[in-house]
């Protein structure tokens, strides 16, 4: 925890104060926190999505960051990063390449160049920030959108009849099955969690390390602004979202959840799910579970544990 | 001393490559390029060149790879065709929107459907208005010297765009020929170091590439887009000719001018064909009719003033293409030069001519009668419809 505030407090914000994120937005929260851990000597890609769209990359001539920022398409984050470091790795300087990209360029149409990246071991740092779909677009669903959730893709009749019919993409999972070196799921609502994670991932010099960070989104879930940190704290606290890294292939839970809270309580607070039922809610537990029991199954020992 | 070679038009390709040793090599096989990724593999593995390769996953990473490299400063080159490009063209367009100057070799194939691997410029020419340079060339010492000259092109500050030096699938990938292999001191010596300081990515200059722009800036950068083709226009024959003086060697820059100067009627060819034209162009001097052969280079930026001083004033033209422009129901650069020919208020008849689509031959019997349509068309005053030349 100290080591973490004095991270923090020592190294230079590099993000543009004024960004136009809602207000309590979560992601911008994480990117800061990253951007301050990666400081300065850092190129970092934000492609289309709710970071670009708040400022990140700039208007007009005005730069969002202090550091080299560009706009990737939405589907070639990862390959364009790799020849950034292609090109780096020639001329014999060490560099962080790292990806700042929501789940729409990551899970969906980002997948194959991330995909091919991981596999060639290409030395990137991958950063999703998951906030289950195209939020800045309109709240369209994705692959990584939890089951039964309201989007404007996936709408709800009347009769509460409707909402994403399919399980949310398992993908740190996917990730973590391409053996890369470094792969940590993550939270804003554990800091001290991903400062340590982002500092591992820095240390990968062979091959891709990925992060992926849980951000429920305030405007398009329906969350009060207030309970931002709140609601990301019991997507972790009820098992719903796991912390957990996998390092050279050994699985590890970074927050242990041994007396987990009902996922009711997780979906209680966001508007999305507001037309769920009984049995819906069931249905998404019961995947946690399973969900749950299978990565204790992988993982070689626990970790700190967080009871409340 | 310059070595000599027989080998076929890929490696002609890997081999210019060899001697410019770019930084950064992607590339994703596909019939007919594949051989220009494994012999630049094979070269990387041996340490001939010092050259980063990294076999992407999909031709749409190859030219993502190089975007990155590139605006990180390096010196890249892919090459690809057909299915291949399409993939590409989302980070296709945007490399010249960039204005990064990449290097990429297009081995023409035909588009499907029907199911096809064989020869035709259909690929390139689809996107022949995403802002790169496209050169056409004709045989296999034209591919060697053409990649080479293409860097000293796209690098030039005037310039700063992406190019393809495009030319025929199997035609001239897979046929050898005699190629002399310039010395590498030499080209060294041709080609400057490429400092970009118009866009970089490096933490020392931190710089935002590509914030959210506003139309009015959106125009600028189109404005200069547009200027800087018409730059290379100039460039292209300045290199052309700066490239003479050091191998003896010289393609004519934009187009090349065979026996047109006192000619009556004009045969415009683009690619491999041009060498069966050039044989159809002497049978029908020696019978009496007084013809030349305009063999396009350059097709962006289009040679227009070129193509108007050789054309303006025949008796009549007619412009072969191997490819179709849907629609207008004739070929695409049919549509080009009588574009072009437009301010040079004399107007003459034309033939609009397709053949050779899906790698079929085009042959010297094809163009004779060819050469003898557009002579009719003089006499009939006419503009007849396009001719298909069949086998």
């Amino acid at each position: 925890m100290r080591e973490t505030i004095e991270t923090l407090s020592n190294n230079k914000e590099l993000i543009s104060p004024g960004i136009s994120a809602c207000v309590g937005c979560n992601v911008e929260l994480t990117l800061r926190t990253v951007m301050r851990v990666l400081g300065p000597n850092t190129i970092i890609a934000i492609p289309p999505g709710c970071m670009g769209g708040v400022g990140v990359v700039g208007w007009n001539k005005k730069s969002g960051a202090n550091v080299p920022v560009f706009f990737p398409l939405l589907d070639n984050t990862a390959s364009m990063l790799a020849g950034i470091k292609a090109y780096y790795k020639k001329i014999g300087r060490d560099i962080n390449v790292v990806a700042f990209a929501g789940d729409g360029a990551s899970v969906d149409c980002g997948f194959q160049s991330l995909s091919g990246a991981a596999e060639r071991n290409d030395n990137i740092i991958y950063i999703c920030y998951d906030n289950e779909g195209y939020m800045n677009t309109g709240y369209q669903r994705s692959a990584s959108t939890t089951r039964g959730a309201w989007t404007s893709t996936t709408p709800v009749s009347k009769e509460k009849v409707g909402g994403k019919k399919q399980h949310k993409k398992d993908f740190p999972m996917i990730m973590a099955m391409h053996d890369i070196p470094y792969m940590a799921t993550a939270s804003p609502a554990y800091i001290p969690d991903l400062v340590n994670k982002v500092k591992k991932a820095m240390e990968v010099k062979e091959g891709l390390a990925y992060i992926h960070v849980l951000n429920p989104c305030l405007t398009g879930w329906g969350i009060k602004p207030n309970e931002s940190i709140e609601v990301s704290r019991l997507s972790v606290q009820t098992r719903f979202f796991p912390l957990y890294e996998v390092v050279n292939g050994d699985f590890k839970l970074t927050v242990d959840i041994k007396k987990p809270k009902p996922v009711e309580q997780y979906i209680n607070k966001i508007k999305k799910f507001s037309h769920l039922s009984k049995d819906d809610i069931e249905e998404i537990q019961n995947y946690v579970d399973k969900k749950w029991n299978k990565l204790k199954m992988s993982c070689v020992e626990g970790g700190r544990n967080d009871e409340q | 001393m310059p070595k000599t070679d027989v080998i076929n038009g890929n490696k002609a390709a890997a081999v210019a490559v060899s001697l410019v040793e770019p930084d950064v090599i992607a590339a994703y096989p596909i019939t007919p390029q594949s051989s220009i990724v494994e012999y630049l593999t094979q070269f990387v593995i041996n340490n001939d060149i010092d050259s980063y390769m990294s076999e992407v996953e999909s031709e749409h990473s190859a030219m993502s790879v190089l975007t990155g490299a590139s605006l990180s400063g390096g010196r890249t080159f892919t090459a690809t065709a057909s299915q291949g490009l399409s993939l590409m063209y989302e980070p296709y367009f945007r490399a010249s929107t960039l204005r990064l100057p990449v290097v990429m070799a297009v081995t023409n194939r035909e588009m499907i459907s029907p199911q096809t691997v064989w020869g035709g410029p259909q690929d390139s020419l689809s996107v022949r208005d995403a802002g790169w340079l496209q050169i056409y060339v004709e045989d296999n010492q034209e591919i060697l010297d053409t990649i080479i000259q293409a860097y000293r092109i796209a690098e030039d500050k005037k310039v700063l765009l992406p190019i393809n030096v495009c030319f025929d699938g199997f035609y001239l990938t897979h046929m050898t020929e005699k190629v002399e292999i310039p010395d590498k001191q030499d080209i060294d010596r041709f080609l400057p170091e490429y400092n970009p300081e118009h866009i970089i990515l490096d933490s020392e200059k931190p710089m935002a590439v590509d914030p959210l722009t506003s139309g009015y800036l959106l125009m600028e950068y189109r404005e200069k887009h547009l200027k800087a083709q018409q730059e290379a226009l100039k460039l292209i024959e300045e290199v052309d000719s700066l490239y003479e003086g050091i191998t003896g060697r010289s393609y004519g820059g934009l187009v090349e001018n065979y026996k047109c100067d006192d000619a009556d009627y004009v045969i415009v060819t683009m690619g491999s064909m041009t060498g069966a034209c050039r044989e159809a162009v002497d049978h029908k001097r020696n019978e009496g009719l007084k013809v030349g052969l305009l063999k396009i280079r350059a097709l962006r930026p289009f040679p227009k003033q070129k193509v108007m001083e050789i054309i303006s004033g025949k008796k009549a033209f007619g412009v072969v293409d191997r490819n179709v422009s849907f629609g207008w129901d004739t070929g695409i650069i049919y549509q080009e030069v009588k574009s072009a020919l437009y301010d040079s208020k004399c107007y003459m008849p034309s033939v609009p001519f397709i053949g050779g689509l899906g790698g079929e031959d085009i042959t010297i019997e094809h163009f004779e009668d060819a050469i003898v349509k557009i002579h009719e068309a003089y006499q009939n005053e006419n503009n007849p419809q396009t001719v298909w030349l069949k086998n």
